[in-house]
């Protein structure tokens, strides 16, 4: 069965995007990412123009992201002042990101700079969180020799001023420190194209040293926000949004997002670290062929990731 | 004498006037004709592409080529290539000027042994006839603008929005004229918009009669209110967007709670 889309100018079998929907959210619900890095390249992939597809990605996400931080929420996984002055860091890093992105544009090897910037994230946040969470669960002495060696960082991220306790995720940090973070984070995402899920994850959990449990609630609200916003911005400014798309992926995703945090609480911290290291992995080495392999095609509709 | 030279004088008039017609092409006995028997394909929630039929009458004997396209357009596209003889990225936009967003051209027999190529490129009949016809910014040499052009026919083609095929018309003798018929597939990735056929009837490699129809493809009910207002009232399709994802998030996270699902 096939359904129009008003936006994107095509018909699609309904349930491809509901199957698609259910493997992100389910994504989203276990790791606390948005998933966009690997569902707006699906839905290229099945002809959805790269403009519509990354809006509507968008769009979907929201959905997503709330049924997932709704179900965070209920059992206490949500650390709400943690997540807001993330949000503020990334709402100035995506300013800055997409003034660097013009500047990147004017001087001509914007493309070189986001594919290799996209390539070399995925692949050293990746391999970090695997090599480590694979340590750690292994023995637990190396965990210990971490803390040592992170001891000077924490030193240092105790010395800045505006020190304050974040209750759910029982870490007190300068309130410097997460604005600094997500704008790093924004900055990035925005000369990526994507949501930030991956890299905030990681971020929260090795430098803001946040349980695994509440990382994965606080980051869906998080991409709550963020999406909220570009999902307004693209219908207003892009008119890229296409609603029918949306309603099918978030068919799917809002139920995936349930199911992910079903899983999730069954699985230890270092489990779930180690699934979301070898998925963005496995991103990795995907891009690295796609950048590597003559295309079939050596032209596309312009837009997208 | 008088009456013999006036019926010379008529003579050579009739001679005249059957010279001069001789130069130019026969007019057909039978008048081409054409016609789209699907000219209104209504785009609804469910439409998953159609089908056009175009059939009419010709003179006997003639090749015929059916061209369907869209209004001629600015294409903006973006090149991969390879940088630094390793990767394979995006290099740059290509720009087509004067090209069709839809082609589809179908003949009795392969054009290039029907037509001659002046009578290509002045009908804009054949891949070839278009790759002469569209202007290519940035401005390339003959070889990369073959180069990109072949391209373009394969993304296009891909698409299922460009398609040449010879051999595929239904040719009957009827009435002394000749009825023809052929029955294409519409995809569903053709947006919306006026398309235009048109019949060539060609003899001894020139186009002698061209006739004309219209096919008119438009959204209709919910799916042209939604393109509508995400087009002109972005902000309000915005809002409803995001309400509609908050309220169905809130609603399937309330749903697996009362069912348990979450605990």
């Amino acid at each position: 069965m096939y359904l129009y889309l008003p936006v994107a100018l095509t018909s699609i079998a309904i349930f491809l995007p509901i199957g698609l929907g259910l493997l992100v959210g389910l994504l989203s619900g276990l790791f606390g990412v948005g998933g966009g890095f690997l569902l707006t390249p699906l839905l290229i992939m099945f002809g959805i123009p790269p403009t519509v597809a990354a809006a509507t990605d968008s769009n979907q996400i929201v959905a997503a992201s709330t049924s997932g931080t709704y179900a965070h929420w209920k059992v206490g996984n949500v650390d709400f002042k943690m997540g807001l002055y993330l949000l503020v860091g990334g709402f100035l890093g995506g300013l800055i990101g997409v003034q660097a992105i013009k500047i990147l544009k004017a001087m001509g090897n914007a493309d070189f700079v986001i594919k290799i910037t996209y390539v070399l994230m995925l692949g050293i946040v990746g391999g970090y969180m695997f090599v480590e969470s694979l340590s750690s669960m292994r023995k637990k002495k190396v965990e210990e020799v971490k803390v040592k060696k992170e001891s000077k960082i924490e030193a240092f991220l105790k010395s800045l001023p505006f020190q304050t306790h974040f209750e759910k995720s029982g870490v007190t940090h300068s309130i410097t420190v997460p604005i600094f973070l997500g704008c790093l984070v924004g900055i990035l995402a925005a000369i990526m194209g994507v949501g930030g899920g991956f890299l905030m994850v990681p971020v929260m959990f090795y430098v803001l040293r946040m349980p695994m449990h509440v990382i994965v609630g606080t980051s869906l609200f998080q991409i709550l926000f963020t999406c909220i916003e570009v999902t307004f911005l693209q219908s207003y400014t892009n008119h890229t949004v296409d609603f029918t798309l949306a309603v099918l992926l978030l068919i799917g995703s809002t139920i995936g997002a349930q199911i992910g945090t079903v899983f999730g609480r069954k699985l230890k911290g270092e489990q779930l670290k180690i699934l979301l290291a070898a998925i963005v992995l496995v991103v990795t080495v995907k891009m690295i062929f796609e950048l590597t392999m003559a295309p079939s095609l050596l032209l596309s509709l312009k837009g997208g990731h | 004498m008088r009456y013999q030279k006036s019926i010379t004088s008529v003579a050579i008039i009739v001679l005249i006037i059957l010279f001069l017609l001789s130069l130019f092409p026969k007019k057909s006995t039978a008048q081409l004709t054409a016609r789209a028997n699907h000219d209104h394909i209504q785009i609804d929630f469910f439409y998953h592409g159609s089908t056009v039929g175009v059939s009419g009458i010709s003179d006997p004997g003639v090749d015929l080529v059916i061209k369907l396209t869209s209004a001629e357009g600015r294409q903006l596209l973006q090149k991969k290539g390879e940088v630094a003889g390793l990767l394979w990225m995006n290099v740059g936009e290509l720009e087509l000027e004067h090209t069709p967003g839809v082609y589809f051209l179908h003949s009795t027999k392969s054009i290039e042994d029907i037509l001659s190529r002046d009578e290509m490129d002045k009908y804009g009949i054949g891949y070839q006839a278009l790759k002469r016809h569209i202007e290519m910014t940035p401005a390339v040499s003959e070889e990369e603008k073959t180069k990109w052009f072949n391209e373009f026919i394969k993304f296009k083609e891909s698409l299922n929005l460009y398609d040449v095929s010879s051999g595929k018309i239904s040719l009957r003798e009827k009435n002394g004229g000749q009825d023809y018929y052929i029955l294409t597939e519409w995809p569903h990735q053709a947006p919306p918009g006026k398309y235009l056929v048109t019949v060539y009837a060609i003899k001894d490699k020139k186009v002698i009669e061209t006739a004309t129809a219209d096919v008119l493809v438009e959204q209709t009910g919910m799916v042209k209110t939604f393109a509508d207002m995400a087009k002109n009232k972005g902000a309000l399709y915005g809002i409803i967007s995001i309400a509609a994802a908050l309220g169905a998030g809130f609603s399937v996270g309330m749903i697996f709670r009362k069912s348990g699902g979450a605990h």
